[in-house]
Parts: C-alpha cells; structure tokens; sequence
C-alpha cells in the first residue's frame, strides 16, 4: 500500500492508520447508498477493478467493501454499502461533506491481463454486482482491448437492482450485452423472472476458449454458476470468483480470512476457480438464520 | 569488546551479579519478566518488574505467554477526533526495553510471530517493538503437558539476545547477539571452567529425561499427514467434547490473530480504535456482516486449528506454528490435550485412515 499521503506519526503507525478521505456525495435508496469518496490529499486511490478498501467510520469500526468504480474514471472512487452490520448502518447514514478513514487497496483484482482481447463475462448474484461494477467500467473505457462484454445480473427483487441508471444504460446493448433476471418479480415487472443460471445457461452462446468469466455472488451461487460455466464447455482455470470473507488488516495477519492455505485478503479475493479445487472452505458457508 | 568475539560467547554470572545487573537494567527502562502472581501464589506471569528480587528464573510455563511484550491482548491502536478532516493520532506503547526469563519453547514462538509479521506486507507494530528490546532466555524444567523436543525447539535460542542455564556457580549465560553483549557489558561475570559447561550440560541432559509424551512423527510431516485425508470421525470427537471457549488460541504463544473495534469517548466526538487478540474456535471468527459464517460447524474450528497450526502456516512460513509449550492442553477446560490428539491423527494418517 502507497505509504504516502497525509499521515500522522512515523512508519511505524502506519500498518493500521487510516487516511481521511471525504464524502463528495452519497446515492441513497431503500437498499444500498452509493459514496463517492475523494482521499484528503486529492490523490488517486491507485486501485485496480476488484480490489477493496478497509473503511473506517470513526467510533463505529473498520470493515472491508470493494471499490465499485474502475481507476479510468476519476481520482474519486465510489462504494455500495448495504446497512447490515454496525459499520454499514453508519456509512449508510453518514452525511456528504463527513469523513471516513481508508487503508488500501488490498487484494488481488479481476485479471484484466488475461482477459485481454478476450471475451468478458461478469456473473453477478446479488450484491456481488458492486464488485463486478468496476470491471464492467474498465472494459467499457477500454473498449478496443477486449472482446465481447456479457453481463448475467440476477437481483432478488426489482427493487433490489443495484445500480439502475448503469443497469439501464448496459441494457441499451452499444458496446455490451446484458442480461437482468429477478427471482421473484412484482406487478410491474415485464423482465425475465427465475435464477440467474436459467439465462446464463439458455442465452449466453459463448466460445469457451475465447472467454474469461468473473463470478461474484453469495456463496450458495458459486457452485451453481460453476456448472454451468463447465456445462458450457469452460475451463476451471479461465473461470474467477471473488469471495467475500471477514477482513480485520487486509494484509494476511489478523487471520480472520483464511481460506485452506490462503489468505483471501492478500491471495484473493479473485481467485482462479481451478486454484480453489480441493479447498474444503471455499465456498462453504453456513447461510444466515 | 563482545563485538569482537565470535558468538556465541560465554560467561558466568553468580546470582547475587544477576540482581545487581538486573536492578541496572531496570534503571534504563521497563523490564518484563516471569514473576509469581499475587492471586495465585506457585503461578508465575510475565510482568514489568517492581524490584529487581521479583524476577523469578525457575518456573513451570506461565499462563499468558512473552508475545504480551510486543502484541499486548488489548492495546490502542490510534487515537480519533471529529473534525474536518478528522484528527488522528496514532498510539503505541513502549515495548520493556528488556524481556526476561523466556524459555525455549516461547524463544521459538517469538520466531515465528517474527515469521508470520514480518512477511510482506509487515505488521510494522510488531517490527518496532520487537526491534526496541533485548531478549533474555532461560532454560526449564518440563512438566507434564510439555513436548517441546518433539517439535525440536528445546533447545532453541533463536530470537535471544542472551540466554542463562543454571549451573552451580549460578548462570551459564550465553551470548548470541552484540546488543546481548551490550547489555551484558554493565554485569560482574567470571570466565566459564569446564565444571560450569558441565554442569549445563547435565541441566540439559535432565531436562530432556523429563518429557513424559512424544509426537509420535517428525513435525515436519504433518502437513502431509493431515492433507491425506479429512480425519472428519476424529475432528467430530474433539468437537464433540470442545466448548469452542478460545483458552488454547488465548494461551498460545504462537497464535497471532486479533480484531479491531472502536470505543467512543463519552463525548461522542472522540474515540479510539483498539486491537485485541482473537480467537478463531470462536463462533463468530469468520462470519461476515451478511451473516454467512464460515466455519459455522465446531468441527471445522476444531480442524482449522491444527489445519493453521502444522498445515497452513507451516507450508508458509517453513515451520509449524506449535512450540509444545502445552499450554493449550493445560488451559483445555474439556481437557483436549493436543499433543495426545495430533498423535490419533498421526496413528489414523499411517494406518491410512484418514478417508477422503
């Protein structure tokens, strides 16, 4: 992590001392807010699509969330925070103009490398869209060095569809295609309705050896986007899932992420699909009461 | 002077010099070492020293291990105010310029803490503090629980500064490093006689009859030997029987993970953040806001600790993040005692009945 910037104290503090970063603006709707964050000092946070930060609400905690902006954009990123703990409620609540801290980013992006020149296909279950969100900005800003763009979304309702204007605009298919489903729809829904490999298996046509998928979602997701990604002829080692753990440093010492051998915090959090085979943890989970 | 002399070098010092000494030390900054605990007298706890005669050198294993020294259970990380932006001030303690009394076992788990926060990216904390003080080593007598030759750092001096073997002429005190000989430079010391080699040797030939159990394996291989199978009969017994109560995590000397939490002042304006150790037989250790948890099954803690402690870490950081201290096995409230269950591991590995 750049040891630069505004911080107080001598190298020593600096493992765990956030920097201040300020809240330009903050999108709220009944779900999720979407802040805008500038780092004190206006520098570019540095980070590559799929990478997270550690976020400091002062007085509240520290918890982990991934950058939902890609680094062409602005030196301004964004984060989509869901109030379900103590941290999210109060950056959910917080106010433009306040401050929170950042240590990062951390982790291991979306290989963008690899999927260089190659066709790009981002499943997203859920909230696993805000991670997805910086990839979808980096490939659309760098159109000429990839193939196809395809993104499978599956929300659980219409009104829990993360990043609507964006939604919509991919939607217009121009440089991309996109593919919406909900699980359970309401009266107003004319979209398609049912799980997201139901769309992933009966409408994306893909080229297996040409195609680089990233899947992020719960972790009961995973197991079933993987078969049919297999289904469909692809290999282990061209297929990444992001996995979401606990992270208290973010730099493979607190132990909270240990996954098998690995820290996802440092090794991960994307992670190759055939690099997780034989990992007894990684994507079980016992689900919420 | 030291500086000069291939290390180690050695010297002897009587008892009544190594009070002296010690009350020197303690006049150039804080001392930490085993003393007896006021609440439970026979009990000894590493502690800042009051007066010089409250070091105590022949002790079974404290409860809390040295790691304290360096990586206390809680301490302020940094300091928060409100404002615009908000002020922060970071927090660290002064480490004792001086850690005494540390016996090889917990010498070995000070390496390997060194192992796992040094590894790119450092816990920088850590690198300062222990940076900033002398470490002296004593040797031990073992008692029941301890198996530290079968891990084979019985004897182990690595990270020490200086290290004493009681002899009858007092201490036999080794020096490994030229800030040990510092140190050692402001003590009255004779020149060791072949009796006071002697006489350590036969120390340490004693101590190594004492060992009651074995690892019934090199250490070395148990990696393997818990890779070959999913020993899953083995870990729902000790689940069985386990509270998932943390004590073995608390009590290792060579368990390093912690959380973070934020307390506010009363004002609600100030505050500060603090990290404590963290136990990861805990319910909770991997459960993320959304409310999955992993590991949720107490089997899968069970397993996750010998799985970090000979597998994980040991493929990592090139050792096994077990010293044989036993102190976990003499915290156990359900009396699982490690050493007798990663030997059932060994015994089910060999007969190949870990099963798949």
């Amino acid at each position: 992590m750049p040891e630069t910037g505004q911080r107080a104290g001598s190298p020593a503090d600096w493992t765990y001392l956030p920097e201040p970063a300020r809240i330009v603006s903050i999108r709220r709707d009944a779900v999720d807010a979407v802040i805008e964050l500038e780092l004190a000092d206006r520098r570019s946070l540095g980070h590559k699509p799929g990478q997270f930060v550690q976020v400091s609400m002062f007085g509240y905690g520290e918890i982990p969330i991934s950058v939902c902006s890609s680094p062409t954009r602005t030196d301004r990123f964004k984060l989509c925070v869901r109030p379900v703990g103590r941290v999210s409620n109060a950056l959910y609540h917080a106010a433009e103009g306040g401050w929170v801290g950042i240590r990062g980013p951390f982790g291991r992006g979306f290989p963008v490398r690899t999927m260089r020149n190659r066709d790009v296909l981002a499943v997203a279950g859920g909230f696993g869209l805000a991670p997805l969100r910086s990839l979808i900005q980096y490939v659309r800003d760098n159109r000429e060095g990839y193939g196809r763009l395809i993104v499978v979304y599956g929300a659980r309702n219409p009104s829990m569809i993360l990043f609507r204007d964006d939604v919509e605009t991919w939607g217009r298919g121009e440089d991309m295609e996109m593919l919406l489903t909900v699980d359970e729809a309401d009266e107003s829904w004319t979209g398609r309705t049912g799980v997201l490999t139901e769309p992933l298996e009966k409408e994306v046509e893909l080229i297996p050896r040409s195609t680089v998928a990233a899947v992020v979602g719960p972790p009961v997701m995973f197991r079933f986007a993987a078969a049919s990604l297999l289904e469909k002829g692809m290999n282990r080692r061209r297929i990444f899932f992001s996995l979401e753990r606990r992270f208290e440093c973010g730099i493979g010492k607190c132990g909270h992420c240990q996954l098998n051998g690995v820290y996802v915090c440092q090794d991960g959090p994307v992670f190759r699909y055939s690099d997780l085979e034989g990992f007894s943890e990684a994507v079980e989970a016992r689900a919420p009461e | 002077m030291m500086r000069a002399r291939s290390l180690p070098s050695y010297c002897v010092m009587s008892p009544e010099d190594l009070l002296d000494w010690t009350a020197g030390i303690m006049e150039s900054g804080p001392v930490m070492g085993p003393v007896e605990r006021p609440d439970q007298p026979g009990f000894h706890a590493f502690d800042l020293l009051r007066r010089p005669e409250d070091l105590v050198l022949r002790y079974t294993t404290t409860t809390m291990p040295p790691k304290k020294a360096f990586f206390p259970p809680t301490e302020t990380v940094f300091r928060f105010t409100a404002g615009n932006p908000p002020g922060l001030t970071p927090v660290r303690e002064e480490p004792p310029r001086v850690l005494m009394g540390v016996h090889p076992c917990d010498l070995s788990a000070l390496d390997a803490l060194d192992r796992a926060y040094s590894f790119p990216p450092p816990d920088r904390r850590w690198l300062y503090n222990r940076s900033r003080s002398i470490i002296l080593g004593v040797d031990c007598v073992p008692d029941e629980y301890c198996f530290c030759d079968s891990l084979g750092v019985s004897q182990a001096r690595r990270p020490c500064d200086l290290f004493l073997t009681e002899i009858e002429r007092g201490y036999l005190v080794e020096t490994h490093t030229p800030a040990g000989g510092d140190l050692l430079s402001g003590a009255r010391t004779s020149d060791p006689r072949g009796q006071d080699f002697l006489d350590a040797e036969d120390r340490r030939r004693q101590k190594n009859l004492g060992f009651r159990g074995r690892l019934e394996a090199d250490p070395d291989r148990l990696a393997d030997f818990l890779e070959s199978g999913s020993f899953r009969e083995i870990w729902e017994e000790i689940a069985a029987r386990c509270y998932s109560c943390g004590s073995c995590n608390t009590t290792c000397p060579a368990c390093f993970c912690f959380t973070m939490d934020d307390v506010f002042d009363w004002d609600l304006q100030s505050g500060e953040r603090r990290r404590a150790w963290d136990a990861c037989q805990l319910l909770d250790f991997a459960a993320v806001a959304g409310g999955h948890r992993f590991r949720g099954e107490r089997w899968q803690r069970v397993r996750h600790r010998w799985h970090r402690k000979f597998l994980y870490l040991h493929r990592r950081f090139g050792r096994p993040f077990c010293t044989g201290c036993g102190r976990c096995s003499r915290a156990c409230t359900a009396d699982i005692n490690i050493l007798d269950e990663t030997n059932r591991i060994i015994a089910a590995a060999a007969k190949g009945g870990g099963r798949a």
